[in-house]
C-alpha cells in the first residue's frame, strides 16, 4: 500500500512541477510577484517618510501679531522648513507651491489672527498642493494638518478654526487634501487595475483564436484556401479588436459613469465641483486614455497572436501568453502605490520601456494634467505596435506557423527538432 | 494525358531529419494516386508542400504548371486539402461551416447555396447538416470534411487518410464518395492511406514511399504482379523489408 502511495505522490510531485501553468500561479507568481509589489510599496513610504522628514513650508503672514510669530517658531522648532517664496499675493505663493514638489503647502496666517484668537473666531487657511503622484503623496499634508492640530491643542482655551484648501492645477479650491485624496485613490488604484484586466482579457481571447484553430485541427485547411496569409492575420486580429474595443467601450463608459457618480456626490458638499477645480477628466484626456489604451490592445493582441503560434492548444497558448501578464502586473503595481517620477532611474525607464505602464500613465493624466508624457508614451507604443505587427505577418507568412512549437523542459523553452519532424512526417 | 502533379527531386529537411529524400512521382490528370508508406515514412510531408502549407528545402513542386512555392495562391485555387486529423468548427452548424467554407471559392450566392447543396449530398448528413458540428460523431465530421474537400469540384484533391479512424459503415460511404465524385467530375486526386484494402479498390496508381523516397510505383494490378504478392499489403510488407 505505501509503495503505491509513494508512486502516486511522485507522480503527482512530476504533474505539479512540469506543469508551467502550476508552476506560474503557485510558484512564479507569489516568488516574484510579492516581493515585487512590497519593494512597490516600500518605495512608496520611503517617498512618504523622505517628504515627512524635509517637510517645506511657506508661511504667509498677514498678521504679525503674537500668535503668529508662535506658530512660526512651533513649525520651526518640529523641523519644518519654512520657505520664503518673494511675495506677498496669495495666487502667486499658491502657485509657487504647486511648481516647488519639495514645497508640501502653504499656511496663511490671516490680518487679525493674534486678536481673534482671544474671541475664538480666528481661522487659519491651509492650503496643500495636489499633484497626483500616487499613494505616497498624502503623507506630506497628513504631517502638515498633525502639526496645525498640535500647535491648536498647545493654546489650551485659546482655540482657532482651520480651513484646508487644496491646490490642483495651480489654482486653490475649497476642498480638504484628504478629503480629495480618498476619492482620487480610487482611481489610483481602480484604474490600473482595470486596465490590466482588460489587457489581460483582450490576449486571451487573441491567444485562444490561433490555438483553438490548431486545437480542432482547422489551422491547416484555413491555410490552404485561396485566401492571403495576412488577410487571415488582420481577420484575426480585427475580430479580437472588435471584440476588445466593445469591451474598452465598455471600460471607458463604466469609468466615465463612476467618475460621474463621485463628481455628483461631491456636488453636494457645499460649495465643491469637481470638475470646476479640473480633476473630472476632460475631453482630451478621454480621447488619449481611448488612443492610448487602442494602441496598446492592438499591440497586446498582436503579441499574444505571435506567442499563441508556438503552442499546441489552447491550454498552452494561455499559458504561454500567461508569461506576459507579469508585465502588465508589475507596471500596475507601481502605478498603484509610488510616483513613477520619485523611483530610480533604471526601474522608471524599466517601467517606460513596458508599453502596457503607458495606458496607465494615460489615466493618471487625466487628473494630472501631465499630457506630454502620456503623448510621449502613446507614440512609443505605437512604433511597438508595428514592431509587434511586423513580427505577427513574418510567422503567419511562412511555415512556422504550423511548425513552430515550444517545449516546456528543464524550466526553459526549446525547440525540439526531433519531434517537430516525428509529427510532421 | 495532362500532368496534374510534378514533383522532382524534392527534399524536406527538420532540423537534422531529412523527411523527404528526392521524393520524385508525377500525377496525371483524372487519375486517383496513392502514397502509402510506414509511420514516419515522409507521406503527410510530401501532401503538405504540395499544398502549399509547407517550403521545400530544395526541388520542385509543380501543380498543374504552377509552382507551389512562386505561384501558392494560384495552386490554392486549383486543390482542395483535406489533412488527416483534420476538425470543423465545433460552433457552427454543418451548413454554417460548409458555406464558411464555400465561399472562399464561389464567387456569388448561387453557386455557394449550388455547392453547400452538393455537400450536403456527398455527406449524406441530411437534416443534421442543421446541427453544430459539436454534436456531431467522428464518423459524421468526418463525411462532412470530405463533403467540404471534393464540394468545390477542385482540380486536385489532397486527401490525408480519408478514412482515417472511421468505422466500417462510414468508410465504405468516404470511398464510395470519392470513386463516384471523382470519376464524375474528372477530379485528380491524391491521397495517403494505412488501409491497404483502401488503396487497392481506389487508386488508379500506387507509389510506396519509404524514408523519403518512392522505393515502388505502379498500378495496384502491376505491383502485385512485379513483387509476386496476392495483395498490395504483401507488397508494401515485401518493398519495406527490402528497404
Amino acid at each position: 500500500m505505501l509503495r503505491g502511495f509513494g508512486n502516486v505522490v511522485v507522480k503527482e510531485l512530476k504533474e505539479f512541477i512540469r506543469d508551467p501553468k502550476m508552476l506560474i500561479g503557485m510558484i512564479l507568481v507569489p516568488a516574484l510577484m510579492f516581493p515585487v509589489m512590497g519593494y512597490a510599496m516600500r518605495i512608496s513610504m520611503e517617498t512618504a517618510e523622505e517628504s515627512v522628514k524635509g517637510i517645506s513650508v511657506v508661511v504667509m503672514d498677514f498678521d504679525g501679531g503674537g500668535y503668529a510669530e508662535n506658530l512660526t517658531e512651533f513649525l520651526d522648532i518640529k523641523g519644518v522648513t519654512i520657505v520664503d517664496p518673494n511675495t506677498s499675493i496669495l495666487d502667486e505663493a499658491v502657485n509657487y507651491i504647486q511648481q516647488h514638489e519639495n514645497v508640501t503647502g502653504l499656511i496663511v496666517i490671516p490680518e487679525g489672527f493674534s486678536s481673534d484668537i482671544s474671541g475664538d473666531s480666528a481661522t487659519l487657511y491651509v492650503y496643500a498642493a495636489f499633484r497626483g503622484k500616487g499613494a505616497g503623496e498624502s503623507a506630506g499634508f497628513e504631517v502638515l494638518n498633525a502639526l496645525v492640530e498640535m500647535y491648536k491643542r498647545s493654546l489650551a482655551q485659546n482655540t482657532f478654526d482651520v480651513d484646508s484648501w487644496s491646490v490642483v492645477k495651480g489654482k486653490p479650491v475649497h476642498v480638504s487634501p484628504d478629503a480629495l485624496f480618498g476619492i482620487m485613490m480610487t482611481q489610483y488604484v481602480g484604474m490600473p487595475i482595470g486596465i490590466m484586466m482588460l489587457l489581460i482579457f483582450a490576449m486571451q481571447i487573441a491567444a485562444t483564436s490561433v490555438a483553438s484553430e490548431k486545437e480542432e485541427k482547422t489551422l491547416e485547411t484555413l491555410l490552404t484556401l485561396p485566401i492571403g496569409r495576412m488577410t487571415i492575420l488582420a481577420g484575426k486580429l480585427v475580430g479580437s479588436v472588435i471584440g476588445t474595443a466593445i469591451g474598452a467601450l465598455a471600460f471607458v463608459i463604466g469609468w466615465n459613469y463612476y467618475m460621474g457618480s463621485i463628481t455628483s456626490a461631491f456636488q453636494e458638499a457645499p460649495g465643491v465641483n469637481l470638475e470646476a477645480i479640473g480633476l473630472a477628466p476632460t475631453l482630451t484626456a478621454y480621447l488619449l486614455l481611448g488612443a492610448s489604451l487602442f494602441v496598446t490592445l492592438i499591440s497586446a493582441l498582436a503579441l499574444a497572436v505571435s506567442i499563441s503560434v508556438f503552442a499546441e492548444d489552447v491550454r498552452s497558448a494561455q499559458t504561454m501568453v500567461g508569461y506576459m501578464y507579469i508585465v502588465i502586473i508589475f507596471p500596475m503595481i507601481f502605478m498603484m502605490y509610488a510616483d513613477i517620477n520619485a523611483l530610480p532611474l533604471p526601474l522608471r525607464l524599466i517601467l517606460f520601456a513596458i508599453p502596457y505602464t503607458h495606458p496607465m500613465l494615460a489615466a493618471r493624466a487625466a487628473f494630472t494634467g501631465e499630457y506630454l508624457t502620456a503623448i510621449m508614451g502613446l507614440g512609443y507604443v505605437i512604433v511597438f505596435t508595428f514592431v509587434v505587427l511586423y513580427v505577427a505577418a513574418k510567422i503567419f507568412g511562412t511555415e512556422k506557423i504550423l511548425t513552430a512549437k515550444l517545449k516546456f523542459r528543464g524550466f526553459r523553452f526549446k525547440r525540439s527538432k526531433q519531434s517537430l519532424a516525428n509529427t510532421e512526417t | 494525358m495532362s500532368v496534374a502533379v510534378k514533383v522532382n527531386e524534392l527534399v524536406k529537411v527538420f532540423g537534422e531529419v531529412r523527411a523527404l529524400d528526392d521524393l520524385i512521382f508525377q500525377i496525371r490528370e483524372g487519375e486517383i494516386y496513392g502514397l502509402i508508406g510506414p509511420n514516419g515514412a515522409g507521406k503527410t510531408t510530401a501532401l503538405r508542400i504540395i499544398s502549399t502549407l509547407l517550403t521545400p528545402t530544395s526541388g520542385i513542386v509543380k501543380v498543374f504548371g504552377h509552382d507551389v512555392v512562386h505561384e501558392a495562391s494560384e495552386v490554392r485555387r486549383l486543390i482542395s486539402y483535406l489533412p488527416e486529423e483534420a476538425g470543423a468548427y465545433k460552433n457552427l452548424s454543418g451548413s454554417e461551416y460548409l458555406e464558411f467554407m464555400v465561399k472562399f471559392k464561389a464567387e456569388d450566392k448561387e453557386t455557394v447555396r449550388e455547392m453547400v447543396g452538393v455537400a450536403a449530398g456527398i455527406s449524406g448528413l441530411g437534416e443534421r447538416l442543421r446541427d453544430k458540428v459539436k454534436t456531431y460523431s467522428k464518423g459524421m465530421k468526418r463525411r462532412l470534411l470530405v463533403a467540404r474537400a471534393l464540394m468545390t469540384k477542385p482540380k486536385l484533391a489532397v486527401l490525408d487518410e480519408p478514412t482515417s479512424g472511421l468505422d466500417v459503415l462510414h468508410s465504405v460511404h468516404v470511398r464510395g464518395v470519392i470513386r463516384e465524385y471523382v470519376k464524375k467530375h474528372g477530379v485528380t486526386v491524391l491521397l495517403s492511406s494505412h488501409n491497404m484494402l483502401e488503396v487497392e479498390h481506389l487508386c488508379d496508381r500506387l507509389a510506396l514511399i519509404n524514408k523519403g523516397r518512392i522505393v515502388a510505383e505502379g498500378s495496384p494490378a502491376e505491383l502485385k504482379i512485379k513483387y509476386d504478392a496476392s495483395n498490395i499489403e504483401e507488397v508494401f510488407a515485401k518493398v519495406v523489408a527490402l528497404a
